[in-house]
């Protein structure tokens, strides 16, 4: 009786070393599937940023004119949004950051600004292509009649951005493509000069765990800073802007 | 004295231990060229670094490195930060418009607006740093598998080179030239031994390269030779 109950225990014992054997090596093999499948998810995971930032005033000489500047609503919500194929979808909202950027670097340009609002926009002037036809009819935002040379409205035409597994680089690289559209008094085009604004964020800067999105808030925003100090320097040296300088607003760059 | 197995596995062990670590010891070389004297004075420096390269862009762990070491201690010097200096003096010092060499920086600093802001902020040296950390010349394997009763482990060992080469450029901002040039080395080999348990001795090279060159700086500019 003793030696069948002994013989029976151990086999008891035999039979729960077993279970817990398999039940380590199943749970491990799900953790192991787990962390495989979030591993390949971070791959695709793909990134969502905003960035809402201000620039700092740019310590340049002002162009001695009263130039209105205009912002459209496409402008002040824009987001970027693209699928990479293997690489996830990507969301950059930089909308936010738009007017205070161009407010500031147009308060450093020009001796003063004033805010105007659309009351009309010609169909070839919202193609956003240069257009001698191309008319808009501004008013100033607070409805008072203002003394001015011209009107500047810019335009997101395009954004653009790559990430390092793509590029094989070690970059997140953000590429913003603006119109700088500049109008006389009446609303009509008179120059559509392309800007681009280029930044870019060295992957090893970054935690890996948030690399993607600190990565591309870094190069957005360097891309915003870069078009900001091209605007504020290449804007008077444009061709078009001097001949419009010299006769319209009769100053000199 | 009565040797047993257990201390003398424990015996070698140590020795394997004080074995790896002499070998993943860093060595370091700096060099300066100075070509004029320094003045600091009341003054402030800036440390930054070369952001328009399209590769072997200087990590930013570095540049801070350096500010911190630079800023303290006994010997510390005034440092401005650098986002405050690119800010302060907005849109002169971006990645694209950055001055490469002294022509430029001429041109910059004969810009009435930038160069009163230089003399509101009080910095007299720019401290231009280039280079990075490298890993190379990897070799040996590790490998890491569950064994029976479903622990992790490895076994294997794996071996890699790391060089950190960095170069300082000293530019004296009130008299629009290049005050000298200083570099820092370092080198050493990192190793991962696994029998079961991973244990990895690392080279630290950008940290021994980061103090040497704060302190090669701090010799620089806080002597007046």
């Amino acid at each position: 009786m003793q030696a069948s109950y002994w013989v029976m225990s151990m086999k008891l014992m035999k039979l729960m070393n077993k279970f817990r054997a398999f039940s380590a090596r199943r749970s491990i093999r799900v953790l192991l599937g787990i962390v495989f499948a979030l591993g390949l998810a971070g791959c695709k995971s793909g990134a969502a940023v905003t960035v809402d930032i201000d620039v700092p005033r740019p310590l340049i000489e002002p162009i001695d004119v009263t130039m209105g500047v205009y912002f459209d609503e496409t402008l002040k919500t824009f987001v970027h949004q693209e699928s990479l194929e293997d690489y996830g979808t990507y969301s950059i909202d930089i909308g936010a950051s738009q007017v205070p950027v161009f407010e500031q670097v147009f308060d450093a340009m020009f001796t003063s600004t004033v805010p105007m609002t659309a009351l009309s926009v010609d169909n070839a002037a919202d193609d956003q292509e240069q257009s001698a036809t191309a008319q808009r009819i501004f008013t100033s935002a607070d409805g008072r009649a203002a003394n001015l040379q011209g009107i500047l409205a810019p335009t997101i035409k395009e954004v653009q951005f790559a990430i390092p597994e793509q590029t094989g680089g070690e970059f997140y690289e953000v590429w913003i493509n603006y119109h700088i559209q500049l109008f006389d008094t009446d609303g009509t085009l008179l120059v559509n000069w392309p800007l681009i604004g280029y930044g870019k964020a060295n992957q090893r800067n970054y935690r890996a765990m948030d690399q993607k999105e600190s990565g591309l808030n870094s190069a957005t925003i360097w891309a915003l800073r870069d078009a900001a100090a091209l605007l504020s320097f290449q804007f008077r040296d444009q061709a078009e802007v001097q001949d419009w300088l010299a006769t319209a607003a009769g100053t000199t760059p | 004295m009565k040797i047993t197995r257990a201390t003398c596995i424990k015996g070698l062990a140590a020795g394997a231990l004080a074995a790896l670590s002499t070998a993943c010891g860093v060595s370091s070389t700096v060099q300066e060229v100075r070509s004029a004297q320094t003045d600091l004075g009341d003054h402030s420096i800036v440390i930054l670094s070369r952001k328009h390269k399209t590769q072997g862009e200087t990590e930013d762990s570095f540049v801070a490195c350096v500010n911190d070491s630079v800023n303290r201690g006994d010997d510390a010097l005034p440092v401005l930060g650098e986002q405050a200096f690119v800010d302060a003096t907005f849109p002169w010092f971006e990645p694209r418009t950055a001055p490469l060499d002294m022509d430029d920086l001429e041109k910059v600093l004969n810009r009435p607006l930038i160069a009163e802001r230089i003399r509101e902020i009080g910095v007299r040296y720019l401290i231009w740093i280039e280079g990075n950390t490298q890993r190379s010349g990897e070799s040996g394997s590790l490998q890491c598998t569950v064994v029976s009763g479903g622990i992790p482990a490895c076994f294997g060992f794996l071996s890699w080179e790391n060089g950190a080469n960095y170069e300082a450029s000293v530019w004296d901002v009130h008299r629009g030239t290049s005050v000298g040039t200083l570099s820092s080395e370092a080198s050493g080999t990192s190793f991962v031994p696994a029998v079961v348990v991973p244990l990895p001795f690392i080279a630290r090279v950008q940290q021994r390269a980061c103090s040497k060159l704060s302190e090669q700086i701090k010799q620089f500019l806080g002597s007046t030779a």
